[in-house]
């Protein structure tokens, strides 16, 4: 017999545990989808509240998103990535909105201030989801540098998660041609925006990642736009 | 040696046992990572692992230090218009291997010339700017990313992050650079100890050695290294043997509430709760009646965690 009983025990389970496997996957899909435009949403009402004038959060996730690939990062981080990208500055939901709004440049005490929306995203967040996901921390982190001089812990090189400084340098690279309340757009021309950040890196910038994001063209914005 | 020191998340976590004011470090890794503390207003006691790392817990912390004055600016960066003379350079080893010729030429000058710095302060501030100069020439060296900002600019940049750092620091840091045989207890609320595992070398060890070796005035990284990885031994507290069981519950004397923290990698949360926790937990048995594990998730591919460890 070319098929022996227990080859064809073989194939009969190999095909059910194929067929569970796409089962389960069609069926993740939509849910994962479904959690994705619940991101979205969530953080167009940040942005909204925040008096951005585009929608800075998704822009943020989607660069992040074509690094993080480039970086080789996996599904699962790539997952984490675009959660803390979206929601990264929610933190900022629980300031007073004179503070964050200010049309001035802040100094001292209300500086201090405004840093702890990092503190005060991973707090709310964490009190709300699972006790060991890694996204409360990520948006704990994503104004770390790479010197160790960002806030709020300080953290220096490679002690921040790879996907903190990738949205560390989304968020850079997008303030650098965004208009402020308090400034007008730092950088009008896209060279310059380039220019300095390849000027910041190992400095504000992980130089690994600058390279990473030189050697696929320096994106200024998600894809999408 | 990666370790993340949470300040605030330490705090949230003690705050639920007692009010706090004073913290004792008897070993920290790097200065900055104190900054959160120090901003507000806690008395800090911190022992430094080497003398350059007190002076760098001085430069960037101490308050009373200031910022570096403009006139000194003016006076030890100017930039070197022609190379010098290389074979005078007591650094030239390291051409092309840590630095280009360009970046040895301003290593040299700016050493010697922060000997003509007369106020002590002044001279570390500069110094430990160097400490952060080279920082950023070795990591972008690592990557091949080519610096284009000129040595005397960057010098001046690391400056006014100085300037930006120090700005409104009050001075409450006491700072020792003792053995931990030769150290005492000191009369705080709460003791941290940050857990250092392995010597293992990595980007900030290297760095320390380089910035060693330079502040001693010699090329021979090996000499740098070996007292470091010597310094540092003190502080690889390895648990396994019950002398460093000794030292931790020695060092927490005189603590309401004694913390351990640590990074893990690699390695699942279990392990290091049957490992470490519960061995920890027998050793402070006799002083302190209650303790907590907290942990969090950095990267959960690879089993990164921060982990927090009190008693009380």
């Amino acid at each position: 017999m070319l098929i022996t009983f227990f080859n064809a025990i073989l194939i009969v389970l190999i095909t059910w545990l194929a067929y569970l496997y796409f089962d389960q996957r069609e069926k993740a899909m939509p849910a994962r989808e479904r959690y994705a435009q619940l991101m979205r949403g969530v953080a167009s009402i940040v942005d909204r509240l925040e008096g951005y004038d585009k929608e800075h959060s998704r822009e943020i996730a989607e660069l992040s998103e074509r690094i993080g690939v480039a970086c080789g990062l996996n599904d699962q981080q790539l997952q984490s990535l675009n959660a803390a990208a979206m929601l990264h500055d929610i933190g900022e939901l629980l300031l007073p909105r004179d503070l964050v709004k200010s049309d001035k440049k802040l100094e001292g005490d209300e500086l201090e201030l405004l840093r702890t929306h990092t503190l005060l995203g991973e707090l709310h967040l964490k009190a709300q989801i699972e006790d060991l996901d890694e996204v409360p921390t990520l948006i704990r982190w994503h104004h770390e540098r790479w010197d160790g001089l960002g806030y709020p812990d300080n953290l220096k090189g490679e002690e921040i998660p790879l996907a903190a400084r990738i949205i560390a340098l989304a968020d850079a690279v997008s303030a650098m041609k965004a208009t402020r309340d308090y400034r007008k757009r730092q950088y009008s021309r896209d060279e310059d925006v380039v220019a300095e950040v390849k000027r910041l890196s190992g400095m504000q910038f992980d130089p690994q990642l600058v390279k990473t994001w030189i050697a696929i063209g320096c994106p200024l914005a998600s894809i999408k736009q | 040696m990666t370790l993340r020191l949470q300040s605030a998340w330490l705090l949230e976590a003690v705050s639920e046992i007692a009010t706090i004011d004073s913290v004792f470090f008897p070993f920290v890794h790097r200065f900055s990572a104190l900054n959160w503390l120090s901003r507000r207003d806690f008395a800090l006691s911190v022992n430094a692992f080497s003398p350059s790392q007190a002076m760098l817990l001085r430069a960037w912390l101490d308050g009373s230090y200031g910022v570096f004055s403009e006139r000194n600016l003016q006076k030890f960066n100017q930039q070197i218009k022609n190379p010098l003379d290389l074979s005078m350079n007591p650094f030239r080893a390291w051409k092309d291997r840590l630095f280009d010729r360009q970046q040895l030429d301003y290593l040299f000058y700016w050493r010697e010339a922060a000997f003509e710095i007369e106020e002590e302060s002044q001279r570390e501030i500069f110094w430990s700017a160097v400490y952060q100069i080279m920082s950023y020439w070795l990591s972008n060296r690592a990557c091949e990313v080519e610096v284009e900002c000129r040595p005397d600019e960057i010098m001046g940049l690391m400056l006014n992050r100085h300037a930006e750092f120090i700005k409104g620091r009050e001075a409450k840091v006491a700072i020792t650079s003792l053995s931990l045989d030769e150290l005492a207890p000191a009369e705080t609320c709460l003791t941290l100890f940050p857990m250092v595992f392995g010597d293992e070398e990595n980007a900030e060890m290297t760095l320390q050695v380089v910035f060693d070796a330079w502040h001693n005035g010699h090329d021979d990284l090996e000499q740098a290294r070996r007292q470091i990885r010597m310094q540092l031994r003190k502080y690889q507290i390895d648990l396994a043997r019950p002398t460093d069981y000794y030292t931790i519950t020695k060092l927490s004397a005189n603590s309401k509430i004694t913390a351990l923290i640590w990074s893990g990698l690699d390695l699942p949360p279990a392990l290091y709760e049957q490992e470490m926790v519960r061995p920890l937990q027998k050793a402070f048995a006799a002083r302190y009646a209650k303790s907590q594990l907290l942990m969090k998730a950095v990267d959960r591919t690879c089993d990164a965690y921060d982990y927090l460890l009190l008693f009380y």
